[in-house]
């Protein structure tokens, strides 16, 4: 009733070809031992999830899959600031060892000295922030977000004082609330569902715009290198 | 009435995804961390045509966004750790 005739019919093929993706990666993951290539297979693992979750075929998919694909994305910058960290450590301890300047992403030294980055960030960045809180929910995360980081890539601030960083986690931790208690609501309370899906919708952007902010600030350090 | 056969997407999808893993476990030059890197894409692209057929707009864009930005992680990090004289 709620499927439609066709997803049904596509049920069992997309279950199958998850589960055939997932065996592939996970096998790769044990029989490699480098910590670098474990960490791309797990990319393929979580393809393998999204698979199974879109065989559902209803909304309930796609709100399902959002999460997903950005838990993935926390997990794989994680990790690899890990594995940097810990690689960083043995060469610290090895004297024989000589510790090259931190390198980027970018081989040339990658200056961006337009003029709009001096004179127009700050009402840019502004209108985007202000937009995205108005749309609310994933996408208003997403383009107050890019607001802020434009705002980080084109002010000349240098690295992120840890007052900030905490401040940053606070208002995630507040997003986490508004979330579930708005979901709770629903539940107990259905009359109030505008009231709910508000506070989840507001939740999540602060949640989403927090995480892809932290993102460009991160990327800033790799920029600003001479 | 222009028809677009969905299944054939939707098959061409799951055979570009399993063949892509497969490429990313066992293709030939994957000991370089960057072919490997590469070749997780051509599975991102299948199961982007199976998110097509199912009509998830959201989660194609999603999943285009979010792949864009773990490349660009996972750059960082090969980058980073082979300069550092690491064994990647």
């Amino acid at each position: 009733m709620y499927v439609p005739q066709e997803f049904i019919s596509m049920y069992l093929p997309a279950i199958y070809a998850g589960l055939i993706v997932g065996f592939i990666g996970t096998m790769a993951i044990a029989i490699n031992r480098r910590e670098l290539h474990i960490l791309i297979l797990t990319d393929i693992v979580g393809l393998a999830m999204i698979f199974v979750v879109s065989a559902v075929g209803t909304d309930l998919a796609e709100a399902l899959i959002l999460p997903g694909l950005v838990v993935e994305l926390a997990e794989t910058l994680a990790i690899s600031e890990i594995l940097i960290t810990r690689e960083m450590r043995k060469i610290e301890q090895d004297p024989r060892a000589n510790l090259t300047k931190s390198s980027s992403i970018f081989p040339q030294a990658f200056s961006l000295n337009m003029e709009i980055m001096t004179t127009a960030p700050n009402f840019i960045a502004l209108v985007l922030i202000g937009y995205g809180i108005f749309l609310t929910g994933f996408t208003g995360g997403a383009v107050a977000g890019g607001g802020i980081v434009l705002y980080a890539l084109s002010k000349k601030a240098r690295g992120l004082p840890v007052l900030m960083l905490d401040g940053i986690a606070g208002v995630s931790g507040i997003a986490w609330c508004l979330w579930i208690i708005g979901f709770l609501l629903f539940f107990v309370t259905p009359q109030y569902w505008l009231l709910s899906l508000f506070l989840a919708a507001c939740g999540l952007l602060l949640k989403v715009a927090s995480k892809v902010g932290l993102i460009g600030l991160l990327m800033r350090e790799d920029i600003d290198n001479e | 009435m222009l028809m677009i056969s969905v299944s054939l997407f939707f098959y061409f999808g799951i055979f570009l995804a399993i063949v892509g893993s497969i490429a990313t476990a066992w293709g030939p030059g994957v000991s370089d961390p960057v072919v490997r890197t590469f070749n997780t894409e051509i599975a991102a692209i299948g199961v982007c045509l199976v998110l097509l057929c199912y009509n998830h707009v959201l989660a194609l864009l999603t999943l285009l966004a979010t792949t864009v930005i773990i490349t660009l992680i996972l750059f960082r990090a090969i980058i980073r750790l082979e300069e550092m004289g690491a064994d990647v």
